[in-house]
């Protein structure tokens, strides 16, 4: 065991993910941390500590971000921080959560995410113009699917894929999402429907790519005491990792995200896992862009690399498949509101092995599950493991 | 939790605010030295640690392996390699392009790293991974030390 005391969810909510929420960003804070305490039977006051995931201040347009959210997460006169690690931001608040309770400090600990970008006009991309680098690539005029674009095309290259083979990943994600009473872009559509979409950079298409959205996530974690006094059906947080690579994108591979493989191999160690395929039930990689998600399939070593179109091609990442890969829809279906987006997947984690997913529910008594999510400037992973 | 859909956002009642703060970014002790390579000489550096034998491209003032300060730097010539490249369709605000622009990584021999920047007399589709490059300057008279001092690559023929 690594941590003092081991730590288990007892509690998740989740808002709707849309474009335009009609709630300020305290209100969307607000309205995930109630139905996740409302979930785990606790009230406001049995909360010892809020830890707040909230990306960066220029979506939501207030600088401070945390200190203004915080009213809104259940944290006034509480013990409090914010924690910011761009899109990898949704899994790591938890990893942060865990770790307040792992060291004993305390038994309670409310998590919230929220991100409300379509407060940044005429479109939030133009907030991320400012996080590349001053003086070598703003100059060009950045965006930011540009780079992603170079990615994307670098994995193709690499490992000789087509386009049909990833965008076979948006048709599952979407359809996915029709079960997903949250989603905001659950759709019926088909490869050719990808592939005949917008050009934005290629080879990024409209439908390659996940939404703008307003939205907000939370969890309730308790000490192991704590939560087997409150609920039969705790899942237990047994593996966290995490790693950062370079800012400097230009000084990498591009087709494999090592940082990844290590933020997972930090995770595996802890809990215990030796042979991540074979023991992962279902994983929630994150997928902001279809080949996103083969992206991280193979840095979370559930495949070998360059075989994650194969699998998504032959069916194992569907739900009924036998490595079910974002059956929630992930953030191409449900939506990407960027903090609350990655929260969602651990959400998702937790209903699917306290057997609540309803529609969305994989078969077969899932017991370990993972989510991941990326960020900062193509450059960050985080990895959470649970088990029931 | 408001449940209807709105598509508009200026349907909503809200205060218009902007939060204008303007920047002056120093290019740095690497930057300035690299750009003004460029702009005197037309010549791209890299920076190279004695240690482990690395040559950052761009230059950079510390190795990030080893954290040894580099002071060695290193012409890597005006050649380079499409390393991966996008047709970027959209500007900066999402409106179309009149005309598609066409943005690589160039790499530089055994240099670690590389250069992002825009390619030119070439055409989307005569773009390929790995095609030889060689970096076109603006006029000396017109080169101020920044990074669009190099108006594009170009295929080498």
């Amino acid at each position: 065991m690594f941590g003092k005391k081991r730590v288990a969810i007892v509690g998740a909510g989740l808002t709707l993910f849309r474009r335009n929420l009609k709630e300020t960003g305290k209100e969307l804070a607000y309205e995930a941390a109630k139905m996740a305490l409302d979930a785990s039977g606790l009230e406001l006051r049995d909360i010892q500590t809020v830890v707040m995931g909230t990306a960066p201040d220029a979506f939501d347009g207030v600088h401070m971000k945390g200190e203004y959210l915080a009213d809104g997460a259940g944290a006034r006169g509480k013990p409090y921080v914010r924690v910011f690690v761009g899109g990898g931001t949704g899994v790591f608040t938890p990893l942060a959560g865990w770790w307040h309770v792992a060291s004993g400090q305390f038994d309670t600990c409310l998590v919230v995410c929220e991100e409300k970008m379509s407060s940044c006009f005429p479109h939030p991309a133009y907030a991320f113009t400012t996080i590349f680098d001053n003086i070598l690539a703003r100059p060009l005029g950045t965006t930011l699917i540009w780079i992603f674009a170079l990615e994307m095309h670098r994995y193709m290259h690499k490992h000789n894929l087509k386009k049909e083979q990833i965008a076979r990943v948006a048709v599952k994600n979407k359809k996915n999402a029709l079960d997903h009473p949250c989603a905001q872009l659950g759709a019926n559509i088909t490869v050719e429907d990808v592939l005949n979409s917008e050009v934005l950079c290629w080879p990024v298409q409209r439908l390659d790519i996940s939404p703008t959205s307003d939205g907000a996530a939370a969890l309730v974690l308790a000490s192991e005491d704590v939560a087997k006094k409150i609920t039969d059906n705790p899942v237990w947080i047994d593996g966290v990792g995490w790693c950062i690579d370079s800012t400097l994108w230009t000084n990498r591979d591009l087709y494999y995200p090592d940082y990844v493989e290590y933020a997972a191999r930090m995770a595996y160690r802890m809990a215990g896992i030796k042979n991540p395929p074979k023991e992962i039930d279902l994983a929630e990689p994150y997928d902001p862009f279809d080949y996103k998600e083969l992206h991280h399939m193979e840095g979370l070593l559930l495949c070998r690399k360059g075989e994650a179109p194969k699998l998504t091609e032959e069916g194992v990442t569907q739900r009924d498949g036998d490595l079910p890969i974002c059956p929630s829809g992930g953030l191409l279906g449900v939506g990407n509101p960027i903090a609350a987006a990655g929260l969602m997947k651990v959400c998702e984690v937790f209903w699917q092995l306290r057997g609540e997913a309803g529609k969305r529910q994989v078969p077969g008594d899932p017991r370990t599950g993972l989510a991941q999510a990326w960020g900062d400037l193509m450059q960050y992973g985080s990895v959470i493991i649970l088990r029931r | 939790m408001s449940l209807e859909k709105i598509t508009d956002p200026r349907n909503m009642k809200h205060w218009l605010g902007h939060m204008e703060t303007d920047y002056r970014y120093t290019l740095g002790i690497a930057g300035e030295r690299f750009l003004n390579e460029i702009k005197e000489n037309a010549r791209i550096m890299g920076s190279k640690c004695k240690k482990c034998g690395v040559i950052y491209v761009p230059p950079r003032m510390y190795c990030e392996e080893c954290f040894e300060k580099l002071e060695e730097w290193v012409d890597l010539g005006i050649n380079g390699e499409v390393y991966t490249y996008t047709v970027a369709y959209l500007d900066r605000e999402g409106k179309r392009l009149a005309e598609p622009v066409i943005y690589a990584l160039i790499t530089f021999g055994d240099a670690f790293g590389g250069l992002v920047h825009k390619l030119g007399e070439v055409k989307p589709e005569e773009v390929w991974i790995g095609m030889p490059v060689e970096a076109v300057f603006k006029p000396p008279y017109e080169r101020k030390g920044s990074i669009t001092d190099i108006k594009y690559f170009k295929p080498i023929q």
